[in-house]
């Protein structure tokens, strides 16, 4: 009747754990220090101060971005792998859900690896660590779709999804697009029911997010679609129908046919109108990837202010991922020495 | 008396010519007695001055930590030999940097030979299995391919071979051999499947013997394979999924004579491989012995140049001088040591121009530093687990030496448990330098290892209180005879026959001098034991606690006498002296001239008193003497003890009531009209939030007390130290100590009703907790009840019943049976919990009921820079 009141009992652990770990994420003042940082060696120095500690003990000098990016990514995987290892149903199909994206992503890297070339060592090493599976490797022997889904996704959980996009042509470019936004769509849609079916604290956070992340992504499959061959049905075909959009935003935006009517159709939407006011092209200006990002870091923030829910999982790893990608950001400007544009990460607390 | 108040503290001010400075803070880390201030808490880690010999340090600690990881793969322990090493001059730094590089990059080479002569090793073996496995796969199977499959597929079912030998002969069978980890063979068999359709045939056979993996040396298990399949398209497809699962293929010949014949050069080349292997494990093993020796020198070296320049990054770097400043915390009594250890810094360094000491006037609460040794050191963790001291307030560790053990042992009352207890303190006290130096991992026994000589004092008390109650394993000893006597009691009969006596004075009690130590062991077998103890005990108890809580009150006297707060003494000591001695000094009073004047032959007759405290306080007593009443029947426990004694009791019952008041009321108001006097003439209003200070009497005590004697701050040289880092400290620089107190702005504001809070708040807490903690003191008797009762339950239930056994033989086997039982509960009951639960009481009754009549507790401990921890370690890991 109240799963609240049971909640503690399964999931209250790992829930205090998490939040636990959110206050070890970056702040502001981390960032003021991390930014003026004269070398890699210096931002070593300031992160050894925070919750990260020793992670870089370790390494030997000189150090590289990829080293720091690597190590960033292992620390984030090992408390995921933690939190995985601990839980209980349904929290551990939750984890798992989440673990599909990342999956699609490797999948997807892995095959426009094999299209160009490139041997599969090098590509493995690429792969996200959280979306990594047993029949991952093998993926280079398939050259269709349908041979893809027979030989290796036939037994991984992305099976499901992957019923729309069987077809027996070659796999190109184009193509592995589509398959990663039909993937996509179909995880999406998937995931939503799923946390929908939750009901409670999780319906109410999770569908939010996923509501953006939906949207967000129709929104980036329109801009970038334009000049493109793809046509207007089969763009409409890749959005994912959970977002706020759908139905008549996306029939709109299937429409459209440059930058300018995208934006007419944020402009119905209270919330996206805002993101797109305030996003430029212009030197100085935030991108709308950017805007994107920062509204994604607002939304995860107040997943905080729910208890008894699933959502602070979820949202733990995507503010990781953002403060992740802020100081490979930072760790970038520096290595490169060029700290115009340092300033352009986005903060979490 | 170090103990009593913790040490007087000074801020010093050290001026260090920046090549002495290494080497000065060097001393000072071996001498352990100063507390380095950051003066540069607004600057980043990696923006301090030296920032790169700390980097540098970082990089021989890693290298020092794969060395020792490697150390200990190899299973070599690291020895403690004492050593201490001092920390090396800054240009031995370099030295040492080259040693660590060598020696890591010499195990790495070596590790990497090694890793790439292992993998060989691991790749020819897995080639020998593969060649032997195929080889008996074939013996068993024939030579032809064909029938292979055919063999295989007519056992999984009759119906496929029609199939499979229409496409027989057509196309040649092509097949690859390798080695794939036995947890991937699942997931590897169904992609094959999946795959190639079922056109392909896989057989695989476990390899019994683990292979070590070559890089971590942890064992694998892995599983031969053969695949069989048709055409080159599908081989390609194979390999690719061989490489996806990292499978290994190995060429495997067609024939069995060239299979034999690779079969055989496999194995010479084997056979070599390992004598080389040896060889590169005795090469490794002889550097990495060589590493062992002095790895822990170098460890603590590199550990104590790190912590030297953590703290130089402390200090302020003075450039027009080329001179750093450091602020510290240090001892006054130490000022000497620490010059001295300066002057050796210097010599060290060979430094021509002296450092500078200087004392500092502040107003910031310096640290709180006890000295202690051995033995004080449990009482002190004792206090400070609660607080610490606030500085140079009443130190209750002193008394918590004798106190802690006395009020424990009232609750552990019994000798047998005591001799045993004091034993085990006594041997670990005897052995502690073995134990000290084996630093073990266990916490419970390094947490009685350190409270050894508590739990001696506990014991040996225990002895004490035990004799007093005459206990002894439950049982009494009949020392000095008796007083009592019996009917017909002679020299012969022994106590027990008497089990069923109730002992009454007035028939039994010989009138002669009592049993002259302790309790009469009459009493042990007496049917009104238990009504006797508990009144006595019970009385002791509250007799006990009312001296002690007096006690924490006369020690507050002591703290308002040492911070001048004499305002305190009249409208604080002296209200709750009279609070507490007008109503609970005066039952002890009371019990004690009930014991004195009542005997046995009025006890009849004695007043009650409970039931005479309870009139006390409702103004109800009856008149003194029953008889000369009006003739109505007084009960005897309501006539009062002495004549005029409610007259008395009005008094005192009055007294307490108006000591509360006073108590809560006296204090904020004087507070308030000194601060509006001070504020009238200032020329300010009164009422005006103003910035004065919070208890002007006491800031004016604190100067005289703490500053009066010191040096004044040099007005020059304070100028030289950047003053906008460390704006928020309160450091004055004026000239003379009269200027110095002038309070500073936006602190220390007077709030009237911040103050007045806090006073009610504690004369609440200190009226009701009279009363509370009295009560609480009954646990005194609560827990030596239990504990009586339940070491005679454990006698009479266990071992006594072996001791009535009336059997021939089998007896004896009894008693050593019982014995055996009663021996350990006793231990694990009796002494273990029944000893933790009565620590833990006497430890709440030190916190709360003890300490809260004078103690504040909210100092911080003094954390002085000291080498001393570092010696400590074990391991690399172990400094984290």
């Amino acid at each position: 009747m109240f799963p609240e009141l049971s909640f503690n009992i399964d999931h209250g652990y790992l829930e205090g754990l998490v939040r636990g770990f959110k206050s070890g994420i970056l702040r502001q003042s981390d960032y003021l220090n991390l930014v003026q940082c004269e070398t890699l060696e210096d931002l070593k120095l300031h992160l050894q101060s925070t919750d990260y500690g020793n992670f870089l003990a370790n390494e030997p000098s000189p150090l590289s971005v990829s080293v720091i990016d690597d190590k960033l990514r292992e620390k984030l995987v090992i408390e995921f792998q933690h939190l995985r290892n601990h839980c209980l149903e349904p929290l551990a199909t939750f984890l798992d859900y989440m673990t599909y994206g990342y999956m699609i992503d490797n999948i997807i890297l892995l095959i426009t690896g094999t299209l160009h070339q490139r041997p599969i060592s090098e590509l493995i090493s690429k792969c996200h660590p959280l979306g990594s599976f047993e029949q991952m490797e093998a993926i280079h022997i398939a050259s269709t779709p349908a041979e893809l889904y027979n030989a290796v996704l036939v037994d991984t959980p992305l099976a499901p999804y992957f019923i729309d996009c069987i077809l027996e042509q070659d796999l190109d470019e184009m193509n592995i697009e589509i398959i990663r936004n039909t993937l996509y769509k179909a995880y999406l849609e998937d995931f939503f029911n799923f946390c929908k079916g939750m009901g409670g604290g999780t319906a109410e956070v999770m569908c939010e997010a996923l509501a953006f992340e939906a949207d967000r992504r129709a929104f980036i499959i329109t801009i970038n679609s334009f000049g493109t061959e793809l046509s207007k049905e089969d763009r409409e075909k890749l959005y994912p129908r959970c977002g706020k959009l759908y139905p008549d935003g996306l029939e709109m935006l299937s429409q459209c046919e440059d930058y300018d009517q995208v934006r007419t159709v944020a402009d119905y939407y209270a919330e996206y109108k805002e993101l797109f006011d305030d996003a430029g092209t212009n030197p100085g200006d935030k991108t709308l990837e950017d805007k994107f990002f920062e509204h994604e870091v607002k939304l995860m923030k107040n997943s905080f202010m729910h208890q008894f829910q699933f959502g602070v999982f979820y949202a733990y790893v995507k503010l990781k991922e953002q403060e992740i990608r802020n100081i490979i950001w930072i760790a970038e400007c520096v290595a490169q020495r060029h700290r115009a544009k340092i300033d352009s990460y986005i903060p979490v607390f | 008396m170090p103990i009593f108040r913790s040490e007087e503290m000074v801020l010093c001010q050290f001026f260090l010519q920046s090549e002495a400075s290494y080497a000065c803070v060097s001393e000072l880390g071996e001498l352990g007695l100063v507390q380095f201030k950051d003066l540069n808490p607004n600057v980043n880690a990696f923006q301090r001055k030296f920032v790169n010999e700390v980097r540098r340090c970082e990089e021989m600690e890693r290298k020092l930590r794969y060395t020792e990881k490697e150390i200990r793969k190899e299973k070599l322990k690291l020895h403690d030999q004492g050593e201490n090493p001092r920390a090396p001059a800054p240009k031995e730094m370099v030295d040492l940097e080259a040693k660590f590089e060598k020696i890591e990059s010499e195990l790495r080479e070596v590790n990497t030979n090694n890793e790439a002569l292992k993998k060989n090793f691991q790749e020819l073996s897995e080639l020998k299995e593969v060649m032997t496995k195929t080889q008996m796969f074939f013996m068993a199977h024939g030579e032809d391919l064909h029938s292979i499959v055919d063999d295989a597929h007519r056992a999984m079912g009759q119906e496929d071979t029609g199939i499979v030998t229409a496409t027989q002969g057509s196309v040649q069978l092509g097949f690859v051999a390798g080695v794939i980890p036995r947890e991937k063979v699942p997931g590897f068999e169904r992609l094959l499947w999946f795959a190639c359709r079922g056109n392909v045939f896989l057989r695989h056979e476990s390899i019994y013997q683990a292979l070590e993996d070559p890089v971590s040396g942890d064992p694998v298990y892995k599983d031969v394979f053969i695949i069989f399949f048709q055409g080159e398209q599908l081989k390609n497809k194979v390999k690719k999924i061989c490489e996806g699962f990292k499978a290994s293929l190995y060429p495997c010949p067609e024939t069995p004579q060239e299979r034999d014949e690779m079969l055989r050069g496999v194995n010479t080349r084997l056979e070599d491989l390992k004598t080389v292997l040896s060889q590169t494990a005795d090469h490794r093993h002889r550097v990495l012995v060589g590493a062992q020796k002095e790895i822990r020198t170098w460890i603590i070296k590199l550990e104590k140049i790190k912590a030297i320049y953590h703290t130089l990054n402390m200090f302020n770097f003075d450039v027009s001088q080329n001179s750093l400043i450091a602020e510290c915390w240090c001892p006054s009594s130490a000022l000497n040591e620490v010059r001295t250890a300066l002057k050796n810094g210097e010599l060290l360094s060979g430094s021509t121009v002296p450092s500078i000491v200087q004392m500092m006037q502040t107003k910031k609460k310096p640290p709180t530093f006890f000295q202690t040794n051995k033995f004080t050191k449990g009482f002190q963790a004792i206090v400070d687990a609660y607080g610490v001291a606030s500085y140079t307030e009443v130190n209750p560790a002193l008394y918590t030496i004798i106190t802690f053990p006395f009020l424990f042992a009232i609750m552990f009352g019994d000798a047998g448990h005591g001799i045993i207890m004091f034993a085990f303190g006594l041997f670990m006290i005897l052995n502690e330098k073995k134990f000290t130096r084996q630093r073990s991992d266990n916490e419970i026994w390094n947490t009685f290892l350190g409270g050894r000589y508590i739990i001696t004092l506990m014991g040996l008390f225990s002895i004490y209180t035990g004799m007093i109650y005459n206990d002894i394993f439950s049982k009494s000893a009949n020392i000095f005879g008796s007083a009592w006597r019996m009917g017909d009691y002679n020299e012969t009969t022994t106590l027990s026959e008497y089990e069923e006596y109730t002992l009454d004075p007035i028939y039994f009690f010989r009138n002669g001098t009592p049993y002259p130590f302790g309790i009469d062991p009459m009493w042990q077998p007496a049917k009104n034991k238990i009504a006797f103890l508990n009144s006595l005990k019970m009385k002791l108890a509250v007799i006990v606690g009312i001296s002690q809580m007096l006690f924490g009150i006369c020690l507050s006297l002591f703290n308002h006498l040492h911070f001048r707060k004499y305002l305190s003494i009249f409208v604080e000591f002296i209200p709750e002296v009279i609070f507490l001695g007008c109503l609970f000094m005066y039952l002890v009073g009371l019990i004690f001239y009930k014991w004195v004047t009542f005997d046995a032959s009025e006890s009849q007759c004695a007043p009650a008193l409970l039931i005479q405290y309870i009139n006390m306080f409702m103004f109800s007593s009856k008149l003194p003497n029953s008889t000369a009443s009006s003739g109505a029947l007084v009960p005897c426990s309501q006539v009062t003890f002495y004549p005029n004694q409610q007259t008395l009791q009005y008094v005192f019952v009055i007294c307490a009531v108006l000591s509360a008041p006073v108590l809560l009321l006296v204090k904020p108001l004087v507070l308030r009209s000194r601060h509006n006097r001070k504020m009238l003439l200032s020329g300010r209003a009164p009422g005006v939030k103003s910035t004065e200070a919070l208890i002007p009497n006491e800031v004016t005590a604190e100067e005289e007390w703490a500053y009066s004697h010191r040096l004044q701050r040099m007005q020059a040289d304070g100028n030289t130290v950047s003053r906008s880092v460390n704006s928020e400290d309160e450091e004055v620089p004026h000239n003379g100590p009269t200027s110095i107190f002038l309070v500073e702005e936006e602190e220390d504001d007077f709030e009237f009703g911040e103050v007045f809070i806090h006073q009610a708040i504690h004369t609440i807490e200190f009226c009701l907790g009279c009363i509370s903690h009295t009560a609480s003191y009954l646990r005194l008797w609560a827990l030596s009840l239990a504990h009586a009762q339940l070491s005679e339950v454990l006698w009479q239930m266990v071992f006594s019943l072996s001791l009535k056994m009336d059997i021939a033989y089998i007896g004896g086997i009894a008693v050593f049976a019982l014995w055996f039982a009663w021996a350990n509960l006793t231990i694990a009951v009796l002494l273990l919990m029944e000893g933790l639960s009565a620590f833990l009481h006497t430890l709440r009754l030190h916190w709360v009921e003890f300490q809260s009549k004078f103690y504040e507790g909210d100092g911080v401990n003094f954390a002085p820079f000291t080498f001393k921890e570092l010696l400590k370690m074990d391991s690399l890991e172990d400094l984290k």
